[in-house]
């Protein structure tokens, strides 16, 4: 532990600016992995527990679409379309058969896939650490900001992950697929005895949570050194933010990946060893004080 | 006293349902009373409550002279009191054997022992006992989940009669039966009262079995007590009349 | 019958004296009971844990940190990590059960990755990352000399088999079949009296224990201990090895556990993506057989093979 760097950092608003930007683009990233995984757990049940490899092959979906392009949005569209293509063929090929089966069943495939997904990306791409560098579009002078200095690369990633959390929550709440999507996250049967396409509308949502974790991935690229192992650390982390932001709420997940976002930012000055174990903690304590998270609905 | 159930302005409330609105009864050692009620009246609430499943939101509850209200569930069970459900709840796993021998081992608090093997001699015998009580001992081998609907409701009231309750609460016993089969469903539970010295409460949808074999008879309606007697005085009584047939046309008090 | 099994595989290994086969062996009897211990919790009580590892590694490191002080002889310190490991179970275990299905797992999971960040960050006391430094001193006791491979073996697999028909006992006992009920109706099970709560609680205590000893073992076995025996891994190849076993068959995890170390060897000898292998190996378990490897044999052998076994095993 090492308060007086905790305190110093505190006391000083380049380092807190400094900080709490690292905070929010760690929680942006977590936000849009962890809507996908939370948006697959409310409408199908099912916690996907590949969801960090998806993000993984944005990452280099990405990094690929960029040194062949050039252009680094060609770069994004790529990771998460990518990844949203591979997420329903993965859904409708794997995870559909083990619908009705246990969760240790369901977990299993998932497991099997991230062991697979992460040997494939060791042959694709290598298994030493890779890097996009800053797309030439982005490499400007950092912004002055309330006596420090954001690069402008972390204020475009906020502002389209803030739009990304409005645009699903627009389409969750106000659309006829939305409307669908909640109807399925409570009456699967009902629904298909009206005469909706469910197992299509699966595939849909599942196809749109793998989406937003290829662009997770895809918007990490400039600023993260990939690896074979990245998808493992960003699963656990959002899945932690799923679980206390409430499982199958998407508002919840925002608050709770900006929360995790900023207790690794200043942890990891204060408690470079223990941010992890603070988590946990703090996801303990949000389970036994009110287990269905922070804005979770109550169980029927 | 043993044997004895009184139930003081039991209330219990879900939102803006009052499913037990001031209930007093009572219910006399080696009884035989049918509770009757529309559907939704809270008869599975009121077991609920007496077998402390749900906690009340005010009133008392008697068992054998002492007020159980606020006691965990298993701790009434313990005291004497067992009951069937609505929709048997059984273990689907567990032969028929194994599921009397398991809750006769649950009556011997023998249930937690580690040292010996399942069943325990004594128990089986006696759970063997109960088969035959109720007419089961045919179907002893097989898996709880194989029996047909009949013998899985049979099933549920042998489990709570292998903890030799003083008071067997039985939420419809002949629900989702035809009429010969409810017939002999029903002479069987009133063979199994006369047989034993328990009171027996039982939930009845079917009117004509009820005024067979009841002893007396309470009305609920809509969580409050309308009517109680014997079979004879609660057909007569025109409030029951009113919310059994008046139910239909929509005149409902409140 | 066993005992003979016990007998028949130490006699075999000291015949052949192979190290090879003898690691194999002493890594299934310590895998094998942690398989066995989480079985208990998952197939038994129908608590699926997420955070298994933490008794292990708990076991481990009690166990070497009080061997490495030089103050207290083995079966000492055996005991203590065993009931200090209980009373972690309680604690924690008090907590998860008011939690239910998916929830419960994931609050065991967050207590072990609290354990594993101690044992990361609390460098002074358990070395952090590089694990318990220095070996575990293995003193003589009894007249039993550990540092001898040859009687470290025979100790293990006769306390490996000991706890075998221990957990075996308790789950045909009254105590194992009340676990049943608690699984499939805790309504109808509490409507018999039954304390619901009490019974999830002391079969998470019963099978964190039992993982304990499994940890003990291994800490002696490979003279330390290292963070990875708390890390969430660990428990997902618990869940791994029961699930490729079979959890409905007794035996099953112990295979499963036997199955996951002989996979893993071979795949790590002959190819570089171990990972790759593996995943395409699970696949075809789960989504080919659909139950694990011994259930599934059981039900195609039928129910005389169960008989049997289930009578001798
Ligand atoms: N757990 C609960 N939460 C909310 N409302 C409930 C609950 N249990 C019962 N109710 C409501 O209380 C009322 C009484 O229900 P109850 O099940 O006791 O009726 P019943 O007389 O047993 O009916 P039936 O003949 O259909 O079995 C109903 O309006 C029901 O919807
Ligand atoms: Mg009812």
């Amino acid at each position: 532990m090492n308060l007086p760097a905790l305190l110093d950092c505190v006391s000083s608003s380049s380092c807190v600016v400094t900080q709490v930007s690292t905070g929010l683009i760690i929680g942006m990233l977590l936000f849009l992995v962890a809507s996908g995984l939370t948006l697959i757990f409310g409408v199908l049940g099912v916690i996907n527990f590949t969801h960090g490899s998806f993000y993984m092959l944005g990452a280099y979906f990405s990094l690929t679409a960029y040194r062949v392009t050039g252009s680094y949005f060609d770069a994004v569209i790529a990771g998460a379309l990518g990844v949203a293509v591979f997420g329903v063929v993965f859904e409708r090929l794997f995870i559909s058969p083990v619908y009705n089966s246990n969760v240790l069943m369901q977990l299993l495939v998932c497991y099997a896939f991230i062991l697979i997904l992460d040997d494939v990306v060791k042959i694709v791409w290598g298994t030493d650490f890779q890097t996009m560098g800053m797309p030439a579009t982005f490499a400007l002078p950092p912004i002055h900001l309330f006596g420090g200095f954001v690069p402008p690369f972390y204020v475009f990633l906020t502002g389209l992950t803030v739009a990304a959390a409005f645009s699903l929550s627009v389409l969750v709440n106000k659309t006829r697929f939305g409307k669908l999507v909640r109807a399925a996250a409570v009456n699967r049967q009902m629904l298909s005895c009206l005469g909706v396409n469910t197992s299509l509308l699966y595939a849909a949502v599942f196809g749109l949570g793998s989406l937003l974790a290829g662009a997770a991935g895809a918007l990490a690229a400039p600023v993260r050194s990939m690896s074979p192992e990245m998808g493992f650390s960003i699963l656990i982390e959002s899945f932690i933010v799923t679980v206390i932001g409430g499982m199958g709420s998407i508002i919840g997940a925002f608050f709770a990946a900006v929360l995790v976002g900023i207790i690794r930012a200043f942890g990891s000055i204060g408690y470079p060893l223990f941010t992890d174990g603070l988590m946990f903690a703090f996801m303990a304590l949000v389970l036994l004080v009110k287990p269905t998270g922070l804005f979770g609905r109550k169980l029927a | 006293m043993q044997g004895r159930l009184t139930i003081k302005r039991l209330t219990k409330r879900f939102g803006g349902v009052a499913a037990a609105d001031n209930v007093n009864l009572d219910f006399a050692p080696g009884s035989l009373t049918a509770i009757i009620g529309p559907n939704g009246a809270g008869k599975t609430t009121l077991f609920n409550l007496i077998a402390g499943r749900l906690k009340p939101d005010a009133g008392e509850v008697w068992l054998s002279g002492e007020n159980v209200v606020g006691l965990p569930e298993v701790e009434i069970v313990r005291r004497g009191l067992s009951r069937a459900f609505q929709i048997a709840s059984l273990f689907p796993q567990f032969t028929v054997e194994q599921a009397l021998a398991a809750a006769v081992h649950a009556r011997w608090r023998q249930s937690h022992s580690i040292l010996r093997r399942f069943p325990l001699p004594s128990a089986r015998a006696r759970a063997r006992e109960v088969l035959e009580l109720v007419g089961l001992e045919a179907v002893a081998g097989q898996a709880s989940q194989q029996l047909s609907h009949g013998d899985q409701k049979l099933l549920d009231i042998a489990l709570a009669l292998a903890l030799e309750p003083r008071v067997l609460l039985l939420d419809e016993p002949t629900a989702g039966m035809g009429r010969e089969a409810r017939w002999q469903m029903i002479e069987k539970v009133h063979n199994l009262w006369s047989q034993q010295s328990l009171t027996l409460i039982f939930i009845e949808h079917d009117i004509d079995i009820v005024f067979q074999i009841a002893q007396s008879v309470r009305v609920l309606h809509y969580g409050k007590v309308l009517a109680e007697g014997s079979p004879r005085e609660v057909r007569g009584n025109p409030a029951v009349i009113e919310a059994y047939l008046g139910a239909t046309s929509a005149s409902v008090p409140v | 019958m066993a005992l003979s099994g016990c007998l028949v595989v130490i006699a075999l290994a000291l015949t052949l004296d192979n190290p090879q086969f003898a690691d194999f062996v002493l890594r299934l009897s310590i895998f094998g009971l942690y398989a066995l211990s989480l079985n208990l919790l998952v197939g038994y009580a129908g608590l699926v844990s997420f955070g298994h590892a933490m008794f292990f590694g708990f076991g481990a490191y009690a166990f070497g940190l009080l061997m490495q002080t030089g103050l207290v002889s083995i079966p000492l310190a055996f005991v203590v990590s065993i009931a200090g490991a209980a009373v972690l179970a309680v604690s924690v275990g008090a907590l998860c059960i008011r939690l239910k299905d998916i929830y419960f797992g994931i609050l065991t999971l967050a207590f072990q990755m609290l354990l594993h960040a101690v044992i990361l960050s609390w460098v002074s006391l358990t070395g952090g990352d590089q694990g318990l430094q220095g070996g575990i001193p293995r003193p003589p006791f009894l007249g039993v000399d550990l540092g001898n491979p040859k009687q470290f073996f025979v100790l293990a697999c006769v306390f490996f088999f000991g706890l075998v028909l221990l957990v075996r006992q308790m789950v045909e006992s009254p105590f194992g079949y009340s676990l049943r009920m608690v699984r499939d109706n805790p309504e109808r099970a509490l409507a018999l009296g039954l304390s619901v709560q009490r019974y999830k609680l002391a079969a998470f205590v019963i099978s964190g224990t039992i993982a304990a000893n499994a940890g003990v073992l291994m800490s002696l076995y490979v003279s330390g201990a290292y963070p990875n025996f708390a890390y969430w891994t660990l428990s997902g190849d618990g869940i791994l090895m029961i699930m490729l076993g079979g959890m409905t068959v007794f035996l099953g995890p112990i295979a499963g556990a036997g199955i996951f170390l002989m996979l893993n060897g071979i795949i790590t000898r002959t190819t570089e993506y171990s990972g790759l292998v593996m995943g395409i190996v699970l696949l075809c378990v789960v989504l080919g057989l659909r139950r694990g490897v011994l259930d599934f044999v059981f039900e195609r052998c039928g129910p005389w093979a169960v008989r049997r076994l289930s009578r001798e095993g």
